[in-house]
């Protein structure tokens, strides 16, 4: 998929990572980290799954390749709108199938060896040929051509909206060539050289603990006034936002929606609830990939419907994510509104216990045994359905509680059991499931996401998994995926997806409950110059193209040292022990001689 | 009350001139050593201090259904309550980020916390009497094959373990049982086979085998009415020691979510930032319930162990 916006399927920490990576590993990057060096402190509660761009999938991962690996083309903070990055110009052939880039002059990596277009080239053919990961999707149909050191051209084989937007990380052929001899060989290699064209570059990893990346001063844009970035993993948000509050970190990611309410009323610090398009959405097992043995009653639509309506997602919304967030029918497929479409009035599953019940008993689904749960028509298995609950989200439990006490209502039954994201991915791919609620966050261009539920991306072997874990397709909605896919009117293409949307809100294998917010909180006291991208309602870190990083600079003699503080803090209390101790010893002494004396 | 304690001798049906089975016999003395027991735990103020708490708990663990509807405990019944309201008449215990009452929270939720305490002790009791027992009385090879085992269980640092196999295992409400059972099984075991290895170099143990008692009849008779006692006061020292894991594991977030027992309820409250947010009303109740219960079960035990193990006996 296009670069940057992650898809957030591994939120949170699982204690299971620990056996991640090495504990401490030095990079060949110099040290910089002078006790005089800017530091800005990132608190997340995430660790980067894997610094090989091959590899890593978390929000993360996402955010450090962003800092480390420039792209052709950057993306406005504003409004994501595409504009010049390693490359300052760009042409397109009358057909628009091919593109020529214009690098910028003198450009260079953070060693010092010169970017070059072959850089560009190999890095877009190679992801092609070994399908890597994060960058396939978007180089998929592409071959690149060196022209001269500072030119480059694109050509794709099928009419491509996305172009010229070009934001694939562009890797260091000089370090990566000798690791990439297959894809299997480039997966084994850690990643951790350090070397890149953005504004920081990795220094340094402490799995499950922290990562460090120092300032590029070769970024094409010059150095960065921020001279280290320190990413702290937290496993606890508790944890995080005391560490706000007593200055030990600058900025926290995710912060517990409860917190978040309790930190608006805080002085010097400014809470953020950005938008991104990611949601939430309770999933029914389809059967479409065959794997597993979801459910009958789920593959009637009857059933789906019934479920959706008793669903109280205002509720769900404001008691348990506090309101952060937006009221959102549909799925999320961009963080441009521009693509949500507005569902009719008379096909909206609007919560509706009775109307449910009412369809449930139509559909002859009926509490034949009178014991609270409705059976399969004509009598047979129950409606108790598997419910997988996530345990590495907040507001899993809280979501299942509401879920379960809902749909008792309409006499549905839940067998609930708890996964980790890994266990889930699994269970998910298995098929051995009926519900679950878990979320997404989408890229930029809405393609990737809308992907995901072709019938191209079913799990029929668990082995090579796929996507769609709706685990339901149609051909229908595979039709006007190809079509948006190669439509190069916009207008077209977003009335389009918005068919795709609607279509897919129909079939209700997916219930979205509601669209997320990234919670943010940053200081004021020791930095200026934080960005949201989207301007206005997006978050200032974790975003499309994070230009927060770049655009920080210190404030003059702003917040202190806090560590010292602790410090004497500790000297004080530690002093005034000592004295209590050695006084206490000196009276019990003086006691034990009168005594003796005596 | 405790004056007529001893005319349960007395009054035995038995006592008269009827001649009396050895069976007989053995019981009334089993009779008369319980009352003994129960007349040195009256005399202990705070083992009787730890007993009525603990019959207290017991008794609103009993009584949760008819003091508050467990539809209470669902959020989807509690979307008219104020969130994160403090104690007042109507709650008397405040609610929390969802608007459950914390009050019946703690109340259904000390059912799950005594439960699984008892349900684990159990488990434990069982494995370690088991190993201990079947160590101390065959020695040899299966002695060393059975210690080596448990020396392994004992070195091997408990809460990492418990925290693999309740992440590796379905989440429920069993595994959290499975995971406390045989994680603390070891100290029994050991505790057990010592005594077991003190009962049978004594006299009569011999005295019974060269008169040709057979291995059952010698565990049957002999070793096993002697390490009851023993039984009995680690289970009750056992006791507090599952409900504070039970609450570790629950706090750490891998209990079983789809019950509230006290561990789960801190665990949310912290997920809800009620710690940061001084809502002391969501943390507090399961706290000190936990704190009272497993005081009190450890009064009471201990009072137990000082009268039942033979060399902790003073008098």
């Amino acid at each position: 998929m296009t670069t940057k916006q992650f898809t957030r399927r591994f939120c949170g920490i699982a204690l299971t990572t620990a056996a991640l990576g090495a504990t401490v590993v030095a990079s060949t990057a110099a040290t910089t980290a002078a006790d005089t060096a800017v530091t800005l402190t990132v608190g997340l509660l995430q660790d980067i799954d894997s610094p090989n761009v091959t590899v890593g999938y978390t929000v993360a991962a996402y955010e450090t390749w962003t800092l480390q690996y420039a792209t052709l083309t950057d993306k406005a903070a504003d409004d994501f709108a595409t504009i010049p990055g390693l490359a300052e110009s760009w042409d397109a052939s009358d057909d628009g199938l091919t593109f020529t880039y214009h690098l910028r002059k003198g450009l260079k990596w953070s060693d010092g060896e010169p970017l070059t277009a072959e850089d560009t080239v190999w890095t877009i053919n190679t992801s092609r040929d070994q399908e890597w990961t994060n960058h396939f999707a978007t180089t998929v149909n592409l071959t690149a051509t060196v022209v001269d050191d500072r030119t480059l051209t694109i050509e794709t084989a099928v009419p491509d909206p996305k172009l010229p937007t070009m934001d694939v990380y562009i890797v260091p052929k000089h370090i990566w060539e000798t690791h990439a001899g297959t894809v299997d060989d480039l997966a084994a290699y850690d990643a951790l050289d350090g070397v890149g064209s953005g504004p920081f570059t990795l220094q340094e990893r402490k799995a499950n603990q922290e990562w460090t990346m120092v300032a590029n001063p070769n970024y094409w844009k010059g150095a960065p006034a921020v001279d280290q970035v320190v990413f702290r993993v937290f496993s606890d948000g508790d944890a995080m936002v005391t560490a706000l509050k007593s200055g030990e970190i600058d900025v926290a990611h995710l912060v517990p929606s409860q917190s978040f309410e309790d930190l608006k009323s805080e002085s010097g610090i400014v809470t953020v609830a950005g938008a991104q398009g990611g949601f939430t959405e309770l999933a029914m097992n389809g059967m479409a990939g065959g794997l597993g043995d979801g459910h009958p009653a789920l593959q009637d639509i009857e059933v789906r419907h019934a479920i959706a309506r008793a669903i109280d997602r205002q509720s769900l919304f404001d008691r348990v994510v506090k309101g952060q967030g937006e009221m959102i029918d549909t799925l999320g497929v961009s963080p441009s509104p521009e693509w949500t479409p507005t569902i009719p009035a008379d096909q909206q599953l609007n919560y509706d216990p009775a109307a449910a019940n009412q369809a449930l008993d139509d559909a002859g689904y009926l509490d034949a045994d009178g014991n609270g749960v409705r059976e399969m028509p004509g009598g047979g298995d129950e409606l108790k359905f598997r419910y997988a609950e996530r345990s590495d989200s907040v507001n899993g439990a809280a979501i299942r509680e509401l879920i379960e006490g809902w749909l008792k209502e309409i006499g549905i039954a839940l067998e609930v059991s708890v996964f980790d994201d890994t266990q889930l991915g699994q269970v998910v791919y298995d098929g051995t499931y009926d519900l679950f609620v878990w979320g997404w966050t989408p890229f930029v261009d809405p393609d990737p996401m809308l992907s995901y539920f072709t019938c191209d991306q079913l799990t029929t072997d668990a082995a090579s998994p796929g996507y769609n874990d709706a685990n339901w397709c149609s051909e229908e909605y595979d039709a006007l995926y190809l079509q948006q896919n190669q439509e190069l009117d916009r207008a077209t293409r977003i009335d389009l997806v918005h068919q795709m949307i609607t279509l897919f809100y129909n079939e209700s294998t997916y219930v979205v409950l509601y669209h997320d917010a990234d919670t943010q909180a940053y200081r004021t006291d020791r930095f200026t110059g934080w960005t949201q991208q989207p301007k206005g309602t997006g978050p200032v870190v974790f975003t499309n193209s994070s230009p927060t990083y770049f655009n920080l600079t210190p404030i003059e003699g702003g917040g202190g040292d806090d560590s010292s503080s602790t410090g004497l803090l500790i000297g004080i209390i530690a002093g005034v022990l000592v004295l209590l101790v050695v006084g206490g010893l000196l009276v019990v002494r003086s006691r034990k001689n009168s005594d003796e004396r005596e | 009350m405790s004056e007529r304690i001893p005319e349960a001798e007395a009054t035995s049906p038995v006592i008269g001139s009827v001649p009396r089975s050895g069976r007989a016999v053995a019981w009334d003395r089993r009779r008369a050593s319980a009352a003994g027991v129960w007349r040195g735990l009256r005399n202990d103020r705070l083992a009787m201090v730890g007993l009525v708490v603990l019959v207290l708990f017991a008794l609103l663990a009993f009584a949760a259904p008819w003091l508050s509807d467990e539809s209470s405990l669902s959020a989807a019944n509690t979307g008219d309550n104020p969130i994160w309201a403090p104690p007042s008449w109507e709650f008397l215990f405040g609610t929390d980020h969802l608007g459950h009452s914390v009050a019946a929270q703690f109340l259904w939720g000390s059912r799950i916390s005594l439960f699984v305490g008892l349900m684990a002790t159990l488990l434990q009791i069982g494995i370690g009497s088991l190993i201990g027992l079947t160590a101390g009385f065959f020695g040899g090879w299966v002695d060393s094959v059975l210690m080596r085992l448990t020396d392994w269980f004992l070195v091997v640092p408990f809460l990492p373990l418990a925290i693999v196999l309740a992440a590796v295992l379905e989440r429920g409400l069993w595994t959290i049982i499975l995971v406390i059972g045989i994680t603390s099984w070891p100290s029994t075991a050991r505790l057990l086979r010592a005594q077991v290895l003190t009962v049978r170099q004594r006299l009569y143990v011999d005295r019974a085998r060269s008169l040709g008692a057979g291995r059952l009849h010698l565990m049957r008779r002999h070793i096993l009415p002697n390490v009851t006692p023993l039984i009995l006061a680690s289970t009750t020292l056992a006791v507090p020691i599952s409900i504070l894991t039970e609450t570790t594991l629950s706090f750490l977030g891998l209990g079983d979510p789809t019950s509230t027992s006290w561990g789960g309820m801190l665990n949310s409250a912290k997920d809800n930032s009620a710690i940061s947010g001084g809502r002391w009303w969501a943390y507090m109740p399961p706290g000190l319930g936990i704190v009272f219960v497993v005081l009190a079960v450890t009064l009471f035990g201990r009072a137990l162990e000082e009268i039942l193990d033979p060399r902790l006996r003073q008098r």
